[in-house]
């Protein structure tokens, strides 16, 4: 089912938690709705749900207008992130209950839900727990039972409300991978919120970035994550390193660093330049003026990857790079060596519309 | 107590382990376990028959049923509106909120005789309210149920009342998400939750009306057979100095109470057991 | 100091009436309105008229006769006598709940749910056996009889027993308080206190207590409440002396068997203004706590 956001504001008491949102989402697209917390994203997921109510705008399922529709006639299924699982049920009777509350007309008979919840629960791997009360299980296996449930419904839409938040880092892993082949499977359209940018980049087909009720950007994982449009993103999505400098005739400069920025030739403001870690070329000799020295203060070395911390000569600041371990090698550098940097690709914001 | 004490000593530099314990045990002995210890060696002084002739005596049977029967009845009611009046509490907004939630507690505050008089008088057959009865309420098993309703509302209400503040929004909009009415969402979500509390709340409220004396003494008329409960029966025993049959009748009273006690406990630690995480 | 309170209670207010118009996630305002109707009838019945009757009859016959009621010397007699009653029980009791959420909290031992059961034990006894088990203990023909006889000791039908009787029944009011909200507070802060080379007393008045200030202070109104009020064991020990060993409900239940209505009323509507302060107290202990 497609889904269009129009103009969606939502203001609690003075606190303005959405403000004009427009989106629309694809049949069986899995998004990810990114933000900080009190970015808003949540208070959309609900209004998607129909369990927050909008001062503005509408909200279309498949081009229907289903803004003053209950959530219990949306078709939505709706996971928690506290899982909000009914304890006093076992767990097959949560999986069940969607289907029980049905009025007598629509609702499928014992046997039907029998089969129904045992498949689900197959699904989610969790065949022997039928019996078992949700305190009997742990955190990620009460998140296959919300999952379950919701999806035991048939929703048209599954909205995830930080699913993976209250987990810890393997458990969270294994259930991301084991989302998106559920998606891939079912290829219902689904939304999940987080505020982990690793998780939205690793599940998500798309990506949309929140921020203070708005929304920054949309696009592929990729898109957001290697042409972000705003310093929000830049700064949100992944480690960055900040060149705060002058713009002039079409350069950056701070201390005795100087790169061209051809996109700015007119101005001549304090900008600042973006360099994402990995987009930093270390140097053992000084080539030109766009490269400037700095101290090796620490290495780390684990993995596949070297991350250095420098401290730039030329001015009073710290600088984070990555390098490929075999380029590390072939370097030989150590700490408190000097070597030069340059910035490979650099996007430079004049700040006076953000604040970081 | 001497190996214990010595363990103690070991894990913790916390002082005064004890003297407070040598204190508590010692004013709770004299207070109260030796006292009450008596009730059950003056009834081993009674043979079973002089026992048996005295708490099934047909007078000491009706006031039994009577106290059972009004003690329940109140009860159920209580719970009925005590988890209204806490729900209303809880989820309401309206003018007057505050007032009305500070005035549950005032059968706890308020002496039980005070209630007592109070309660005669409005019921009695030319009080404020009943005079808009056909039938008489005051002196009346009716009456007690009234004394009783009051004693025992606040222990559903403040029972009921923090766990539905404590009830998570969240499995509400979960059932209704999965297509559930505001009505099945209740029976089947939120009832069982309060289920317990609702149970324990009961239990509490029961267990005072049945030893209840004040409040009811005076809107009661007190016949034997028809309107005089148990604790009546003990207080007239003793006024006419028959302390073995008081002590016979309280034995029953004592056994009722502590059974409630044990049956309160074993559900909560089964609800704790059952539905908490760990 | 009671702002965050309100505060909190409108957001939700704006939460739901911005929402839309959804029954399944709220009840409609019919079904709102006549719970809080069938709420508030059920409590006036029950609570608001028998507390409005009470000063409505104590003020039927004018203010003079009201005077007079509450000056009557045996009125000041059974208020004296219930004050003395308090003064002597409520710190008793106080110094007990103390202790024992003290040893119950601080410490781990065996037998601890026990003990919690048994202080709790006096809620479950009918106030006629608590005065009754003291008839046992201390009357002519109780254990201790014949040798308080000899020795010209009087407990029972006087105030010794009317202080005990008491005290059984308002025994776990303090302690019932305390032992919870100590449990939660742990004893890192005692720990760190003793190791920091504080004494144990020290420990006490400066760590334990201002931490639980406002429990002690809640107990203690309750206890307050409860040792004022207590009619069913006094009235069993007291023996009914006038002027002597009645206490105030005591007094009010003689009137009100002489058919001395407005003047039970008049001692009644002293011990509901009492009883509406507890509440009042009560209600602003628990706004600080919330606050905290």
């Amino acid at each position: 089912m497609s889904i269009h956001i129009q103009n969606v504001s939502k203001a609690f008491g003075s606190f303005q938690a959405l403000e004009d949102i427009s989106i629309d989402i694809e049949s069986g697209e899995l998004i990810a709705l990114l933000g900080p917390s009190g970015s808003g994203k949540t208070t959309l997921l609900r209004i998607l749900a129909g369990l927050e109510g909008l001062d503005e705008g509408a909200i279309l399922f498949d081009g229907q207008n289903i803004t003053n529709v209950s959530p219990k006639e949306r078709e939505v299924g709706f996971v928690f992130q506290h899982y909000a699982l009914f304890r006093h049920m076992t767990v097959f009777d949560n999986v069940a209950y969607g289907l029980k509350v049905r009025p007598r007309k629509t609702r499928p008979s014992k046997e039907e839900i029998k089969k129904k919840v045992t498949e689900l629960l197959a699904l989610v791997k969790l065949d022997n727990f039928a019996d078992r009360y949700p305190s009997q299980l742990s955190g990620g296996q009460r998140q296959r039972v919300a999952l379950a449930r919701a999806l035991a419904v048939e929703p048209k839409v599954l909205l995830l409300d930080e699913p993976f938040g209250a987990l810890d880092a393997k458990v969270r892993k294994e259930l991301r991978r084991w989302l998106r082949k559920l998606h891939n499977e079912f290829h219902v359209t689904s939304i999940f919120v987080t505020h982990d940018q690793e998780e939205a980049l690793d599940v998500a087909n798309r990506i949309i970035v929140m921020n203070n009720g708005k929304i920054e950007q949309v696009g592929t994982p990729e898109e957001v994550y290697e042409h972000p449009n705003s310093p929000f993103v830049y700064d949100f999505l992944g480690n960055v390193n900040l060149f705060r400098g002058r713009l002039h005739k079409g350069k950056l400069t701070q201390g005795e660093f100087e790169i061209d920025v051809p996109t700015y030739l007119d101005s001549h403001d304090d900008a600042v330049g973006y360099v994402r870690p990995h987009d930093i070329q270390i140097e053992k000799e000084q080539l030109n003026n766009e490269s400037v020295a700095a101290k090796i203060v620490h290495i780390h070395m684990v993995g596949p990857i070297v991350q250095i911390e420098l401290k730039r000569e030329d001015v009073d600041e710290y600088l984070e790079a990555e390098i490929p371990k075999e380029h590390y090698k072939q370097l030989h550098i150590k700490n408190g060596d000097t070597v030069y940097i340059r910035p490979k690709q650099l996007r430079v914001f004049i700040p006076e519309d953000y604040s970081i | 107590m001497e190996l214990t004490l010595k363990k103690r000593k070991r894990n913790t530099i916390i002082p005064g382990f004890s003297l407070t314990l040598g204190y508590t045990m010692l004013y709770l002995s004299v207070i109260v376990l030796l006292p009450l210890s008596m009730v059950f060696f003056n009834t081993l002084s009674l043979s079973w028959s002089e026992l048996w002739e005295t708490i099934a005596h047909p007078r000491a049977v009706a006031s039994y049923k009577l106290s059972f029967g009004t003690a329940l009845a109140a009860g159920l009611i209580n719970v009925v509106f005590g988890t209204i009046i806490a729900w209303v509490l809880v989820r309401y907004q309206f003018p007057g909120k505050r007032i009305v939630d500070g005035l549950v507690d005032l059968p706890f505050a308020l002496p039980t005789a005070v209630a007592g008089i109070a309660l005669a008088t409005l019921y009695s057959p030319n009080g404020w309210i009943g005079q808009f009865f056909d039938f008489k309420i005051a002196f009346t098993p009716i009456g007690i149920v009234i004394a009783l309703i009051f004693i025992g509302l606040p222990f559903v209400v403040r029972t009921v009342q923090p766990v539905l503040q404590n009830l998570s929004r969240e499995i509400e909009e979960a059932s209704a998400s999965l297509g559930a009415t505001r009505l099945q969402t209740f029976t089947k979500v939120i009832f069982p939750e309060l289920l317990p509390a609702i149970i324990t709340g009961f239990s509490l409220a029961f267990a005072r009306s049945l030893g209840e004396y004040g409040s009811v003494v005076f809107i009661a008329g007190n016949m034997p057979m028809k309107t005089e409960i148990t604790p009546l029966i003990i207080m007239t025993k003793l006024e006419q100095y028959d302390y073995v049959g008081a002590t016979a009748i309280a034995t029953v009273m004592l056994v009722t109470s502590f059974a409630l006690l044990l049956l309160i406990n074993i559900i909560q630690w089964y609800t704790n057991r059952k539905f908490n995480v760990q | 100091m009671t702002k965050p309170l309100e505060v909190k209670q409108e957001s939700s207010i704006s939460i739901r009436s911005g929402a839309t118009k959804s029954y399944a996630l709220q009840e409609s305002a019919f079904v709102k309105w006549s719970l809080i109707t069938i709420s508030l009838v059920f409590l006036s019945l029950f609570l608001i008229l028998p507390l409005v009757s009470i000063f409505v009859t104590a003020l039927e016959k004018g203010w003079a006769t009201y005077v007079a009621s509450i000056t009557n010397p045996d009125a000041l007699a059974a208020i004296k006598l219930t004050l003395t009653v308090v003064l002597i029980v409520v710190p008793l009791n106080a110094i007990f709940g103390i202790v024992a959420a003290w040893a119950i909290t601080k410490f781990s031992f065996k037998g601890k749910n026990v003990l919690i059961t048994l202080i709790d034990l006096p809620f479950a006894v009918s106030p006629v056996i608590a005065g009754l088990v003291f008839i046992l203990l201390f009357g002519a023909q109780g254990v201790f009889g014949d040798w308080l006889f000899q020795n010209d000791i009087k407990i029972v039908f006087a105030l010794p027993g009317i202080v005990i009787a008491t005290m059984f029944v308002t025994f776990p009011f303090v302690a019932r308080e305390l032992i919870p909200l100590m449990q939660m507070q742990g004893i890192t802060e005692e720990e760190a206190s003793i190791s920091l080379g504080a004494s144990g007393w020290k420990t006490f008045f400066l760590v334990t207590l201002p931490n639980i200030k406002w429990g002690l202070l809640y107990g203690l109104i309750l206890c307050n409440a409860r040792t004022i009020g207590e009619f069913g064991a006094v009235s069993v020990v007291s023996g009914h002396i006038r002027g002597m060993t009645n206490t105030m409900p005591l007094h009010i239940e003689i009137l009100y068997n002489e058919y001395q209505f407005t003047s039970a009323f008049a001692v009644a509507s002293l011990m509901s203004i009492l009883a509406i302060i507890t509440i009042i107290i009560k209600n602003i202990i628990e706004w600080k706590v919330k606050d905290v």
